[in-house]
C-alpha cells in the first residue's frame, strides 16, 4: 500500500471520486497501470483464482506469443465488484474473464464490451460454435462474448450404491420418487443438497422443475421479470419441491455444496443434484464410480431443456489494442487451446469448439456433452440467467421455504415483493 | 491545560520547527486525506445517489434513506446491530473482567491461563469464523458433546437455524474478545494500588466490597478504553458473520455491515451501500461522541 497513493490520487481524479469503492479500486487498478506504458503488450483480467485453473490459463497465455500478455487473476468476489470499474476506466485490461448471460449483456448494452461479430463468421474462432452459443453470446444483434467452455448439470449417484439398493435409474417423476422411498429405507438419505454457506445450491431444483413443469421460455422470462413469483405456474413447481423435502438430508442447511458431497462419497446419501463441477469435490477413488442422471421428465409435452453455464471472456470496447486483444481472443477460442486448458485445469467442463478431439475425455464428460446435444433448449443457471441481487431473493426464498414449506403462500408473496424491487431498480 | 499562556512561546517554537519535518508531516497529511477522508465524504455524496459503478451517479435525494426505512431486511440489520452491541460488548467485558480479577494473583502456571485465554486473538476473525463452523456443524464438537452429556433434546443445527444462528456467531466472536479485554484489565488491575486493598482488608471489607469500592473506581481510565474499543469492534464486525453465515440464513445474522457489503460489492448498488454506510458511521458518531464527551469530563473532574 506505501506505493499506492500517487496511483491511487490519478485514479480517483480520472473517475471523479467513488468513495467505497475506490478503495478497493485502488489495489486493482494499481495492478493494471503497468501495461499503460505500451498498448503492445495486452492485458488478460482474470477471475479464476483456484489453483488448478489458474496454472492451467497461466500454461494457455505462455502459449500465446504473437503479442506480449500479461495474466492478472484476482479473486472472484474483487473481480465482480470491480468489474465496472475496470471497463470503465481509461486504460481497462484488454481481455476479461466472464460468463455468458444478463451481466454481460448489460455491459453490452451500456457499450464497454468490444463487438467480436467477425469471430463468429466466414474464419473466425468462433464460426463453427453452436447456434445456442451464439445466442447466449449475442446482445442486440451483436456477438459480445467468446464462450470457451461450458459444463453440464445432473443428479450425480454412486453406480455401486444404486446396485446395492437396487434400483434403478428413474426416468419419470414417479419412479424418481420411488427411488427416493427406496434409498430412505435403507437408511440413507435420498438427496443431499449443500444449501448452508452456499445457498444458491436451493436454486438448483427449483430451475430444473420450472423447466421440466413450465418450460425454458416461461423460465427465462419469469427471471426478466416477466411473470411473478407467486402466480399459478411457480406454485406449481413448487408443489413439486415439496414433494423432495421429505428425501432431502436437513444437515445439508449447515453444509456448503462441497460438504454436502461428502454424505455421496461416503454412501450416507443417495443423489445430488449439481454441476458437473462435483468430480473436483470427490475423493479420487470415487470419481469412477460417480454417474449423473437427467433430471427426470414431469410433463412430456414440455419440450426438454438443461442447463449449461457457461464460461468465456469478453473484451474491452476501449482497449487500446483491439485488433489484438481479438487474436488473443481467438487464440482462446482456438481448439488446441480450449483442449489444454479443460485438461491442465481437471475440470469436467465441455469445450465449445467442435473441432476440439473429445474422444479421450472421460466417459462421463461423454455422457454430458451428450445429453447438451440433445436438448431442445439451454438456460445457465438462475443468477447467470438472471442476475446476482435476484439470484439472493432466491437463496432467501428457497432457504426459507426448506425450513417452513407450509408457509409456501406466504413467501412466494415476499419473494415476488422483493424481485420486484431489484428488477425495477 | 496552560492555553491561556502558551501562544507567544508557542509561536517561537513552530519556528524552531525545520522545514524538512513540515514535509515529512505534509506526506501523510495528504495521504491520510487523500486516502481516507476523501472517499469517505464520497460516500456521503454516493448516498444521496443512485450508481452501479457505470457512467455518471444520478442523484436521488433522500430516496436511499427512505427506502431503506422501509427494507425489512435493513431493519433487521439494525435490530441484530443492536443485539451485538449488547451482546457481544456486555459479555466480552463481564467474561474479560472476571478472568482479569480471577488471574490477576501471582500463582503457579497462571501465565499459561493468561496465554492460553489470550491465544484466540491471534487467530484472525475469519479464521476464527471457520474453527467455528466446524464446531457448529450438525455433527460437530458442540452436537456430540450435548449427546454425551445426555442433552440430545439441544442437538441443534447452530448456524443453519434462524432463531440461533446470529448467537452463536456471537459467542465465538466473544471466545475471541475476551482474552483482548481481559490483557487490558490485567494491565488495569497491575496500576491499581495494592495497599489500599490490604487496608480495606484490614478494615474487614468483603472481597466483593473491595472490589466493587476500591478496585473498581480505580480501573475508570481502563473502562473508558474498553468501551470504546468494544463499541468500535461491535459496529465494524463483518468479517466473522461472513465466515460463518454469510447473513443467513434468510438475513437472520445480517448486520449492516454485512448488508452494506452485499449491496455494495455484490449487487453494485453503489448509492444505496453508502446510505448503508453513513448511518453505521453516523451510530458509531454518536458513540464515540458520548465517550469524547465522558472521557474529557472526567479529565477535567
Amino acid at each position: 500500500m506505501i506505493s499506492a497513493p500517487l496511483s491511487r490520487r490519478g485514479f480517483l481524479a480520472g473517475i471523479g471520486g467513488i468513495g467505497a469503492a475506490g478503495l478497493l479500486g485502488a489495489c486493482a487498478t494499481g495492478s493494471d497501470s503497468g501495461s499503460s506504458a505500451a498498448s503492445s503488450t495486452l492485458t488478460l483480467q482474470s477471475s479464476l483464482s483456484d489453483p488448478d485453473p489458474k496454472a492451467a490459463l497461466t500454461k494457455v497465455v505462455e502459449g500465446y506469443t504473437k503479442t506480449k500478455t500479461t495474466l492478472n487473476t484476482i479473486a472472484i468476489e474483487t473481480f465482480r465488484a470491480q468489474l465496472p470499474t475496470y471497463l470503465n476506466s481509461g486504460n481497462p485490461p484488454d481481455v476479461l474473464t466472464w460468463y455468458a448471460g444478463s451481466v454481460a449483456r448489460d455491459y453490452a448494452s451500456k457499450g464497454f464490451l468490444l463487438d467480436v461479430s467477425d469471430m463468429w463468421t466466414g474464419n473466425g474462432a468462433c464460426a463453427n460454435f453452436s447456434p445456442a452459443l451464439k445466442e447466449l453470446s449475442t446482445a442486440n444483434g451483436k456477438q459480445i462474448f467468446v464462450p470457451t467452455n461450458y459444463y453440464w448439470w445432473g443428479v450425480f449417484y454412486r453406480k455401486s450404491m444404486f446396485q446395492q439398493w437396487g434400483v434403478q435409474v428413474p426416468t419419470t417423476w414417479d419412479e424418481f420418487i420411488t427411488v427416493c422411498k427406496t434409498i430412505k429405507s435403507k437408511g440413507a438419505a435420498p438427496i443431499t443438497m449443500g444449501t448452508g454457506s452456499t445457498a444458491w445450491v436451493a436454486s438448483g431444483w427449483f430451475d430444473y422443475l420450472n423447466l421440466r413443469i413450465n418450460g425454458a421460455e416461461f423460465h427465462r422470462d419469469l427471471l426478466a421479470g416477466k411473470h411473478p413469483f407467486d402466480g399459478p405456474e411457480v406454485k406449481a413447481v413448487m408443489d413439486h419441491y415439496k414433494q423432495l423435502l421429505e428425501f432431502i438430508d436437513p444437515k445439508g442447511r449447515s453444509y456448503s455444496w462441497q460438504d454436502a458431497v461428502t454424505p455421496l462419497a461416503s454412501k450416507k446419501a443417495g443423489m445430488y443434484l449439481i454441476g458437473a463441477f462435483i468430480t473436483s469435490a470427490v475423493p479420487a477413488d470415487v470419481v469412477d464410480d460417480l454417474d449423473f442422471f437427467q433430471v427426470p421428465i414431469i410433463d412430456p409435452s414440455v419440450p426438454v431443456a438443461e442447463e449449461a453455464p457457461t464460461d468465456g471472456y469478453f473484451a474491452s470496447a476501449k482497449s487500446k489494442n483491439p485488433a489484438g486483444a481479438k487474436d488473443l481472443l481467438s487464440y482462446l477460442a482456438s481448439a488446441p487451446a480450449q483442449q489444454q486448458f479443460i485438461q491442465l485445469a481437471k475440470s469436467s467442463n465441455l469445450p465449445t469448439s467442435t473441432q476440439v478431439d473429445t474422444s479421450t475425455f472421460s466417459p462421463l464428460v461423454q455422457k454430458g456433452i451428450k445429453m447438451l446435444g440433445e436438448a431442445k433448449g439451454l438456460t445457465q443457471f438462475f443468477n447467470r440467467d438472471s442476475s446476482d441481487e435476484l439470484q439472493t431473493t432466491a437463496d432467501t426464498a428457497l432457504t426459507k421455504f426448506l425450513d417452513k414449506p407450509g408457509d409456501v403462500n406466504a413467501i412466494l408473496t415476499e419473494w415476488q415483493a422483493s424481485a420486484k424491487k431489484v428488477l425495477g431498480s | 491545560m496552560t492555553a491561556v499562556a502558551a501562544p507567544a512561546r508557542r509561536r517561537s517554537r513552530l519556528r524552531a520547527v525545520p522545514k524538512v519535518v513540515w514535509l515529512f508531516l505534509l506526506v501523510p497529511a495528504l495521504v491520510e486525506v487523500g486516502m481516507v477522508f476523501w472517499p469517505a465524504v464520497n460516500s456521503f455524496y454516493l448516498s444521496l445517489t443512485e450508481w452501479n459503478g457505470l457512467g455518471a451517479a444520478k442523484p436521488v435525494g433522500l430516496a436511499n434513506f427512505r427506502n431503506l426505512f422501509s427494507d425489512d431486511v435493513f431493519l433487521g440489520a439494525l435490530k441484530n446491530n443492536v443485539v451485538w452491541a449488547i451482546g457481544f460488548g456486555g459479555l466480552s467485558v463481564l467474561g474479560g473482567l472476571a478472568l482479569a480479577v480471577a488471574l490477576n494473583r501471582p500463582r503457579r502456571g497462571v501465565g499459561l491461563y493468561r496465554s492460553a485465554i489470550y491465544l484466540p486473538m491471534v487467530f484472525s476473525l475469519a479464521v476464527t469464523g471457520l474453527f467455528w463452523r466446524v464446531q457448529y456443524q450438525p455433527d460437530g464438537t458442540i452436537n456430540t458433546l450435548l449427546g454425551a452429556v445426555g442433552l440430545d433434546g439441544w442437538e441443534k443445527q447452530w448456524l443453519a437455524n434462524p432463531d440461533t444462528a446470529l448467537y452463536a456467531v456471537l459467542v465465538a466472536a466473544v471466545w475471541r474478545q475476551v482474552g483482548y479485554v481481559m490483557v487490558l484489565y490485567l494491565a488495569g488491575l497491575k496500576g491499581t494500588d495494592p495497599t489500599l486493598d490490604d487496608a480495606s482488608a484490614m478494615d474487614g471489607a468483603s472481597a466483593w466490597q473491595r472490589f466493587r469500592f476500591v478496585t473498581w473506581p480505580q480501573l475508570r481510565g481502563v473502562n473508558t478504553v474498553v468501551f470504546a474499543v468494544t463499541v468500535i469492534d461491535s459496529l465494524r464486525t463483518f468479517d466473522i458473520v461472513w465466515a460463518m453465515t454469510q447473513g443467513g440464513p434468510y438475513h437472520s445474522s445480517e448486520l449492516l455491515s454485512t448488508y452494506m457489503f452485499q449491496q455494495g460489492f455484490t449487487f453494485l448498488n453503489l448509492g444505496y451501500a453508502s446510505a448503508i454506510a453513513v448511518v453505521i458511521f453516523a451510530l458509531a458518531l454518536v458513540f464515540i461522541i458520548t465517550y469524547l464527551i465522558r472521557a474529557t469530563k472526567e479529565e477535567a473532574g
